[in-house]
């Protein structure tokens, strides 16, 4: 076919396309939604919720969702050819990594490395490894169908950080259930596992995000 | 490189290929044809300056697949934004991966696209093969209305009438036929 008789087919098709933002605003909340029924049917909320909430304990919750809302703009921009400031949005989310790791640091020097040992310890931290890449799927799925509408030039970055979206959200819906409070627990043991979904994210993000 | 000089019609010498760009966002099918036929000439000027050695028949693979590329991608251009970064990015993208495809690394730097200007604006005598061999591999009637837009031109209302379709489910039938291609292009690429 000519490239001129090509065209005016192309042109013929006006039909609008959802952006990525539209399907992210209707994705998301869906992939979420599921993320929560499933953890307060087959996990459960721990009893004692509101009391953790006042603790240092609310920080396991608010903590990943931060990350996730920081993560959320810069996989819109990365879903652009053109990215818009993606560098600006990247330093913030460094910043994030950056605060936790000295929060961690801090509490290691406070408690010493026997105290991460046995924080560690403990049947929990295989169930967390386990939960939050489950919870994170229909999260990870529901950001990169939006993402999927758009043109990333570099699909497994954009991936990526889709998967610390699908991470960072479905940490903080994990949260609700965990009832380990210990800051030499909690930073460490999610740290990973949004690491970890973030890498998936990334093998995904390249199978899916290519066009 | 003036914008002016790649207007298709005398008349409209003060639009932007970003006016033109909105308007086609709004559903105006013939200010989106001419956002096309205006970018056309630019974008083949790239592809043969950096596939030369492909032959001219391959060159406009390549450019139909950029082509495609950026009707299938358009959503994600900003109206505000310029669009000429965006258009480039798309194409660069698409390059690389063409030639990538055809087992030759390129690299293209993004001046390619800032200094050159159109080979001619003479309609273009090239036949494409590989987009015929897509579209004999789609759904009949779906090769059908492709080509019934491109080679003989028709309406919406004239091909609905042909096929005894709604104009609707005609719409519906090209985009996804659009959509087809570009996926079994990318499986022919593999």
């Amino acid at each position: 076919m000519k490239t001129d008789a090509f065209l005016s087919a192309l042109a013929a098709d006006t039909l609008p396309r959802a952006t990525v933002q539209t399907r992210m605003t209707r994705a998301l909340p869906v992939g979420l939604a599921v993320s929560v029924v499933a953890l307060t049917f087959i996990w459960g909320i721990r009893p004692d919720l509101m009391t953790a909430f006042m603790s240092i304990a609310t920080m396991k919750t608010i903590g990943p969702v931060v990350l996730a809302a920081l993560a959320v703009p810069l996989a819109l921009s990365l879903s652009r050819p053109d990215p818009s400031s993606p560098r600006s949005m990247g330093n913030a989310l460094l910043v994030f990594g950056a605060s936790a790791l000295a929060v961690f640091g801090a509490a290691l020097v406070v408690g010493g490395g026997s105290a991460l040992l046995e924080a560690l310890m403990v049947p929990s931290l295989l169930v967390c490894f386990l939960s939050i890449p489950i919870l994170a799927m229909p999260i990870l799925g529901a950001v990169l169908w939006a993402l999927s509408a758009g043109a990333a030039l570099n699909a497994g970055r954009a991936g990526m950080v889709s998967g610390l979206v699908a991470g960072g959200l479905s940490t903080g819906v994990y949260s609700l259930y965990c009832d380990q409070d210990a800051l030499l627990f909690f930073l460490p043991a999610y740290g990973a596992a949004m690491g970890f979904v973030a890498m998936l994210g990334k093998f995904a993000g390249q199978r899916v995000l290519r066009w | 490189m003036t914008k002016n000089r790649l207007e298709t019609r005398p008349q409209n010498r003060t639009e932007t290929w970003e006016d033109l760009a909105r308007a086609a966002n709004r559903g105006d099918s013939a200010a989106y044809e001419r956002f096309l036929r205006a970018i056309t000439p630019v974008l083949r000027s790239v592809v043969r300056a950096r596939g030369g050695h492909l032959g001219p028949e391959q060159c406009e693979d390549i450019l139909q697949d950029v082509l495609l590329s950026i009707h299938l991608k358009r959503q994600t251009w900003h109206e505000d934004a310029p669009i000429r970064p965006w258009l480039y990015a798309i194409a660069r993208h698409k390059v690389v991966d063409a030639f990538r495809a055809r087992g030759s690394r390129i690299n293209v730097p993004i001046e390619d696209f800032l200094d050159v200007l159109p080979t001619s604006e003479a309609p273009d005598p090239l036949l494409a093969r590989d987009m015929d061999r897509v579209i004999d591999q789609l759904d009949p009637r779906m090769a059908d209305i492709v080509r019934g837009f491109g080679l003989r031109g028709e309406t919406t209302a004239e091909t609905a009438e042909r096929l005894q379709m709604t104009e609707g489910a005609v719409r519906v039938a090209l985009h996804r036929a659009l959509k087809s291609i570009a996926q079994l292009r990318e499986r022919m690429m593999e």
